[in-house]
């Protein structure tokens, strides 16, 4: 058996052990944890909204890493890891986006607001957009892979400017309520299922990762044999 | 340390002849400026007074961006055209000494585009509220100004070779300068409405864009080398 046909059987396998995670994690969240005293049934999207958001995050982490080794290392491989991390991220971040919003209506009364959580995050959405049409509009080549990191960089540091926005700025969004000083707000039950749906988002997130990166290499490879 | 110096020193006084000889290059974005806050005057009209300092704030710094991102954008074009970036591989220049040039070039740029914008924009949408010229809000928007040009001169420098730079140069920096347009337009109106010091705001807005002015500022100076190695 050749080495890409192993390497799809692993990868499909990871990637069924993934999305059933993610299944076990959701329906222990509709069926088996408690309804909120305040939002009754409402909050419960928060086990899709706040793992997306916590992926979209850690992408952004992933895309400094793979930028750093691309600057540092010299590795033009590093470089399109980077590139499916910033993939990977946009998704998480769009669907932190339509999940917030969907949140939105029910507690707020409004489908979208100008909150500093919000547009930060919207802000981030467009970052990685545009990292991602930035290094489609560069010839392939190690200045392309150069100029790309420290875009990555750059994209990284707007993150901690996000996760710190609660505190800073007036806002609607709820202060942080998993980390904080003096233990979580939560009820352990509750942060116990939302940490089994976190841990599913960051693996089904690995999945996508490896499996989009093994793809960017074939497509090299492609380029590369064809003139 | 001595031969970056020199090399500093040349570059700039360089670049300076070259926005001499072509005032249309700083004269544009500024002439922009002025429009922007002319078409701000009229889309705004009547305005209740106690709506006047969150919108002249606004207004004003959002007209600052726009025009500095047309400034900044330009800033690699005389070196693009003397064809500098190929001359690099004969004779390399200290990549420190040419981001400092840039960076103390778009700085001047910019205050003389951010300057005459605040008093344009006092003239022109301030009626009655309190003054936009005062020193809080001229170091509030110089310490912004501090973040933005290290930014504007390494975008500047990404958007070299890329082929859709007309588009991707504001797609970029809007985003990336989000954190500081919010800081800037929140303290000079937290200066406006309640008179907060520079002291107090140092611990909120004007801390906020002070770090993130060093974020930028090192970030920029670290990578620009990088970014000017010839493929």
């Amino acid at each position: 058996m050749s080495d890409t046909v192993q390497h799809d059987r692993r990868h499909t396998l990871f990637g069924i052990l993934c999305f059933l995670l993610l299944a076990v994690g959701w329906l222990w969240a509709l069926r088996f944890t408690p309804s909120d005293e305040h939002q009754g049934e409402v909050y419960r999207i928060i086990y899709v909204h706040v793992p997306s958001a916590f992926t979209a995050f850690s992408s952004a982490g992933i895309l400094c890493l793979f930028s750093l080794w691309t600057l540092l290392g010299r590795n033009s491989t590093a470089g399109l890891w980077a590139k499916a991390a910033a993939e990977v991220g946009l998704i998480f971040t769009l669907i932190t986006l339509a999940t917030g919003s969907i949140w939105g209506r029910p507690t707020w009364g409004v489908w979208w607001t100008w909150d500093a959580r919000l547009t930060t995050t919207f802000v981030l959405a467009l970052l990685y957009a545009g990292y991602l049409i930035f290094y489609s509009s560069m010839a392939p080549g190690s200045q392309r892979d150069r100029v790309a990191a420290a875009l990555g960089i750059i994209i990284a540091i707007n993150v901690p400017i996000i996760y710190k926005s609660v505190t800073w700025w007036r806002t609607l969004h709820q202060p942080p309520s998993i980390v904080r000083e003096g233990g979580s707000t939560m009820a352990p039950e509750m942060l116990a299922t939302l940490l089994l749906c976190l841990v599913s988002s960051l693996c089904v997130a690995a999945w996508m990762l490896v499996l989009r990166a093994y793809n960017l290499k074939l497509q090299q490879k492609l380029e590369q044999l064809v003139p | 340390m001595k031969r970056t110096f020199i090399q500093f020193q040349s570059l700039l006084q360089h670049s300076l002849m070259v926005e001499k000889a072509n005032p249309e290059r700083w004269l544009s974005p500024l002439l922009f400026a002025i429009t922007v806050l002319l078409l701000f005057a009229f889309a705004f009209g009547q305005v209740e007074p106690q709506f006047i300092p969150q919108l002249l704030t606004a207004a004003t710094y959002l007209t600052v961006f726009f025009s500095l991102q047309i400034a900044f954008s330009r800033i690699l074009e005389p070196d693009t055209q003397d064809r500098v970036f190929e001359q690099l591989r004969s004779y390399p220049l200290s990549p420190i000494a040419w981001f400092l040039s840039k960076y103390v070039l778009v700085f001047l740029l910019g205050t003389s585009i951010l300057l005459p914008t605040l008093i344009f924009a006092n003239l022109f949408l301030n009626e009655g509220g309190p003054s936009l010229l005062s020193v809080p809000i001229f170091v509030i928007a110089w310490v912004a100004l501090f973040g933005l040009c290290a930014l504007g001169v390494l975008l500047s420098t990404m958007m070299l070779r890329s082929q859709a730079k007309q588009i991707l140069y504001p797609l970029l920096y809007f985003p990336l300068t989000a954190p500081v347009l919010i800081a800037a337009v929140e303290g000079s109106r937290a200066h406006m409405v309640s008179g907060a010091s520079l002291q107090n705001l140092m611990s909120n807005w004007l801390g906020l864009l002070v770090i993130s002015g060093i974020i930028y500022f090192t970030l920029s100076l670290l990578l620009f080398g990088e970014l000017i190695k010839p493929e």
